[in-house]
């Protein structure tokens, strides 16, 4: 296939990938997949069958992918969804329950893998992580932040922009406030609609709250935003947006 | 509720009917004075009374004269007439009014001789010329033959016609009354040969047909002249149908309404009532009244408890007899008496009504709760996380060992079968139930890959239990559970019977997986619970809880 063999250069960093599935023979077919198709970029793989330990080991380990079965032993899946997915890590949904595909999107979720599945539709769900894919819905309508005491989810509606910041990123809301998000800004481009655009290697903004591109002395571009605050555009980028905005 | 409304609708018909029928009085009756012996100045207007006596003693047989004053209090018009109505005289007399004979009841001081004549109620046209304003004198040559206890007697003057012609329209409009009754008496009858679990419905059906006869039996007089000595056997049937329909009615309400110590608190009831009827047996009227008062303040009693118990309907009856009470304080005596008897009925018509309406909710609610059983057993192999995982396994299965596949196909379409069979049952062989456990027990090691054991104990062939209850049971335990070090999870169903109940012990014998926050096992359980319900009523019991062994449910089915 032609993918795989571009995968080894597409995969930087070695991968650590957790499985959280209560279903033996299931787990183990998910575990070969994945051993297949990440092989010598694969750091780490372990599975999990019950839900605090699989908190518990989220907690403490470094994850770039997590494959999450919704129903582990009778418990609400969503109940784990939440922490999930204000991680840094990709969430992979692989459940039974195709009618909750819809709100795992509005979660955040980077895909959601029917049961049964096959090699292939477990392939692309990978692929999404690997080449940075977007995921094909687009419907995220929550983000989830981690607040003291918890997870709380935030509207998508009320961001304005993000800033990345190191492995992590910055969102800034329409009411003036700003919160922490573990997600890299990669990530999370991944993740938010066609509305969200990246204007800058630190920066995603939502192009409707974009109100002029001002061109600056030494071809400098910065965007003003509708609540007055400039956000630098990337020399690279302008001409895209310029082709698709303006 | 149009109902209720329907209902104070017939009571305000009853009140009028009971109280719309009185004329007011025409004349003030004076004293009565008794003197024994016959003399024809006796029955003169001015005659003189001085030696005659307010009581005397008969021997039975002899002539005695009463006396009685009359004040009129109108002259009547012109083409009217007034008369004179004679109650309750018991014996044979000549009426004289003013000195003037007006009539006769037989021939008094002759019985021996001439056998029985004469009858209980009688009324006298009184000639016009004599019906002036003011005062007039009634004279009685009587005679007490068969009941010399008998002297008093009632005497009402009123317009002739009206005397006539008032009793027949009251026993006319009692009599459709009646005759509802008997309709009730005989629907509710046929209602109870149709489900003859329901003892409510055969009291009310005979206390409706008892009501029935009273009715007919107090009225007869109106159309069938009873001779004087006759007139106790009318009496001894009313005072029997009061003391049967004062069992009815309170036994009526203390099923409808249940209290503790029923039994015992009726029985006392009963006694107290059986020395009502024979303390004063030959005064009908007034046992009959104080049977139908006793009847009252327990009906009273118990609907009170009822109302305090908030039972259904208790608050609408408890008005009745309040209703019943009033019409007893407003009203004189045969009115009284039928028109509460007839209030409490339809109270008692009101309470079934509504049984009625929640016995048809209930039913109606059972026949839902079927269907959704149905459907939830129906759903248990097509619910997404039974079959996605299944199919998921078994592909995993067929691409590695095509033969290991094909054993797990085949396990899955044996509990497919299994579940067809029993889809539409309330209760299968316990067998049967058995080996859809063993079944799914084959399909979940396929996908678990754990070491599932079963074992049995006591099983007897022809015992029966719900679908899918110990399947329910074998779920949960398979969720709930993770295995013993040794990779095994064993289940063990014990069935045990003695004299009270059989019961079906299930362990699960694993390491129970600590609880998280929310657990799905709430809705398996219910259904366990509604399927228990459903063929057993509430004579079961179900336990589940975790032992330091693993999982244990106790199903328990009284005897």
């Amino acid at each position: 296939m032609d993918g795989k063999t571009s995968l080894k250069y597409t995969i930087k960093s070695p991968m650590n990938i957790l499985i959280i599935e209560d279903e033996s023979r299931i787990a183990k077919r998910l575990e070969r997949m994945t051993r297949d198709f990440f092989s010598s970029t694969l750091h780490s793989l372990t599975c999990i069958d019950t839900l605090p330990e699989a908190l518990e080991f989220i907690k403490n380990h470094p994850l770039d992918v997590v494959l999450l079965d919704l129903n582990l032993n009778g418990a609400n899946g969503f109940d784990i969804l939440g922490t999930a997915v204000s991680k840094s890590f990709h969430t992979i949904i692989v459940s039974a329950h195709k009618e909750q595909a819809i709100s795992a999107f509005e979660h955040g979720v980077l895909d959601f893998v029917p049961k049964p599945f096959n090699q292939n539709r477990l392939e692309q769900a990978f692929n999404r992580v690997v080449l940075k894919e977007k995921t094909q819905t687009r419907n995220i309508k929550f983000l989830a932040i981690k607040k003291r005491g918890g997870i709380q989810l935030m509207e998508i509606e009320d961001l304005l922009f993000i800033k990345g910041a190191g492995t992590y990123t910055e969102l800034f809301l329409s009411n003036g406030k700003k919160e922490l998000h573990d997600k890299s800004l990669e990530k999370l481009e991944q993740l938010l609609p066609d509305t969200f655009e990246r204007i800058h290697k630190s920066y995603v903004v939502k192009m409707t709250e974009v109100k002029e591109i001002i061109v600056k002395s030494g071809s400098k571009y910065m965007a003003e935003l509708k609540n007055g605050e400039l956000l630098p555009i990337g020399r690279t980028k302008y001409k895209d947006i310029k082709a698709k905005w303006l | 509720m149009n109902f209720k409304y329907g209902f104070r609708l017939i009571f305000i018909l009853i009140v009028l009917l009971g109280t719309s029928c009185h004329q007011k009085s025409l004349s003030r009756r004076g004293d009565t004075v008794y003197k024994i012996g016959n003399q024809k100045e006796w029955a003169e207007l001015g005659y003189e009374t001085n030696s005659w006596e307010e009581e005397i003693d008969l021997e039975g047989g002899e002539i005695f004269w009463s006396r009685t004053q009359f004040n009129l209090l109108e002259t009547p018009k012109e083409h009217q007439s007034f008369g004179i109505d004679l109650v309750n005289t018991f014996g044979e007399f000549e009426v004289y009014w003013d000195g003037i004979l007006i009539g006769k009841n037989g021939n008094p001081g002759q019985e021996a001789r001439l056998g029985r004549s004469g009858e209980m109620w009688e009324t006298f046209r009184i000639p016009q010329t004599l019906s002036n304003k003011g005062r007039h004198v009634l004279a009685l040559k009587r005679s007490l033959y068969y009941y010399p206890d008998h002297i008093r007697f009632n005497a009402f003057v009123n317009d002739y016609d009206y005397l006539l012609e008032f009793p027949l329209v009251y026993t006319g409009f009692m009599y459709i009354f009646a005759g509802a009754f008997l309709l009730a008496a005989l629907y509710f009858f046929f209602l109870f040969l149709g489900n003859k679990k329901e003892k409510p419905i055969l009291i009310f059906s005979i206390s409706c047909f008892l009501f029935f006869a009273l009715i007919l039996t107090e009225f007869i007089r109106t159309y069938i002249s009873i001779h004087y000595s006759q007139h106790e056997i009318r009496m001894e049937i009313i005072s029997y149908l009061t003391f049967f329909i004062a069992i009815l009615v309170p036994l009526y309400f203390s099923l409808q309404f249940p209290f503790p110590k029923r039994k015992l608190i009726l029985g006392i009831y009963i006694a107290i009532l059986i020395y009502v009827f024979y303390r004063n047996h030959h005064h009908y009227d007034q046992t009959s009244y104080d049977m139908a008062l006793c009847m009252w303040f327990v009906s009273l009693g118990i609907i009170s408890f009822g109302v305090y118990k908030k039972l259904k309907g208790a608050s609408i009856v408890l008005l009745t007899l309040v209703i019943c009470a009033i019409i007893n304080y407003n009203t004189y005596f045969d009115t009284s008496l039928f028109a509460g008897f007839g209030v409490i009925v339809l109270g008692m018509f009101y309470i079934l009504a509504i049984k009625a309406k929640e016995q048809r909710l209930a039913y109606e609610k059972t026949l839902v709760q079927s269907t959704r059983l149905r459907l939830e057993l129906l759903k248990k192999n097509i619910q997404p996380h039974f079959l996605m995982n299944s199919l998921t396994s078994l592909i995993d299965w067929v691409e590695e060992s095509p033969s290991k596949g094909v054993s797990f196909i085949e396990a899955l379409a044996k509990e497919f079968d299994l579940i067809n069979q029993i889809e539409g049952k309330t209760l299968i062989p316990i067998h049967q139930e058995v080996e859809l456990c063993r079944t799914h027990l084959e399909i979940m090691k396929f996908r678990k890959e754990i070491d599932y054991l079963w074992e049995e104990e006591g099983i007897l062939e022809n015992e029966h239990i719900p679908p899918a209850t110990l399947h329910t049971l074998l779920e949960n335990g398979i969720t709930h559970c993770a295995p013993l070090s040794d990779n095994s999870i064993r289940f063990k169903l014990i069935f045990e019977t003695n004299s009270q109940f059989k019961s079906y012990t299930f362990l699960t014998i694993a390491k129970v997986r600590p609880t998280t926050k929310k657990t799905t096992d709430g809705t398996g359980l219910k259904y366990i619970k509604a399927r228990l319900e459903e063929s057993y009523g509430n004579l079961w019991s179900f336990s589940s809880e975790a032992t330091k062994d693993g999982w244990k449910n106790i199903i328990k089915i009284y005897n």
